[in-house]
């Protein structure tokens, strides 16, 4: 069978987030979901130095650096307004399961943006791993 | 329908629905220019903005308990190595949608270590969830 080329950096992605899924719900039995944000972004500050690219970081285009910085923005914007769902009497049943549709709006988008589509097949795949998800949420 | 428009949690869920789908489209965009170390450091940058307004309307309460603070900064190095992962695979030439459908499928790693340390039961819909997973990988990655 032929094996993708990202597949090996999913299986990384999948253990990796797997394993901040189990530590996300140790964390918050001692600290609130807030605190336990602002202290994750922390552990993302002690891998900069490791990160930091040197000055090839000033040969990139303005837009390209805009898109990584616009990424981080609304990938924390976006785990605010999960923690606000919750606060504002939202079932994590229901507000998880739901917030974890997020992959739909890259499916929609993605012809337009991006100019790509998936085949009927990878539609099927889509399709299943989006249940999956909500599914697993409940 | 119309009492669920009304309600504050579902517009703020739909809000975080459309950020983390941004986020992902954003990640594709800047990924093939620029390599993962780089992305997940200027990504870093990104977030500060936000999380410097928690910590202002939290007047910098955050630290309530060490183990807390330990674990969720071991979460914040784990996600750090995940993001650069999602980076590098956006930057091969694999489908967006694919690749963002199957990294989003982490939670069946969750439910798993959860049942193995927590020992937390499978409920009858996260078996169904795991079932669905795994046939989406089967058709995703070939």
């Amino acid at each position: 069978m032929h094996v993708s080329s990202w597949i090996f950096f999913g299986v990384i992605v999948l253990v990796s987030w797997g394993i901040v899924g189990m530590l996300q719900k140790l964390s918050t039995n001692y600290l609130s979901a807030e605190s336990a944000l602002v202290w994750l972004v922390v552990g993302f500050l002690l891998m900069e130095p490791f990160l930091y690219p040197g000055r090839a970081l000033f040969s990139y285009s303005a837009r390209s650096l805009a898109w990584a910085l616009g990424g981080g923005f609304l990938n924390a914007l976006g785990a605010w307004a999960l923690l606000a769902a919750m606060k504002s009497g939202g079932k994590a049943s229901i507000v998880a399961p739901l917030t974890a549709l997020y992959p739909l709006v890259v499916v929609l988008a993605a012809p337009l943006v991006l100019h790509e589509s998936i085949t009927r097949v990878q539609g099927a795949g889509v399709f299943f791993a989006l249940a999956a998800v909500v599914l697993l949420s409940a | 329908m119309r009492v669920i428009l009304k309600e504050k949690w579902f517009w703020y869920s739909i809000l975080c629905v459309l950020c983390w789908g941004g986020w992902a489209l954003l990640s594709k965009l800047g990924s093939t220019e620029i390599p993962a170390e780089g992305m997940q450091f200027l990504f870093t940058i990104g977030t500060l903005p936000v999380v410097l307004v928690l910590l202002v309307m939290r007047r910098f309460h955050c630290g309530e308990s060490r183990k807390g603070i330990f674990l969720a900064t071991l979460m914040g190095v784990l996600a750090g190595v995940g993001g650069l992962a999602l980076f590098a695979a956006y930057r091969t030439q694999g489908n967006t949608s694919v690749i963002t459908a199957v990294t989003a499928l982490y939670p069946m790693i969750t439910v798993g270590l959860a049942i193995l340390f927590l020992r937390e039961r499978l409920n009858r819909v996260q078996f169904v969830g795991l079932g669905c997973a795994a046939i989406a990988i089967v058709i995703l990655s070939s």
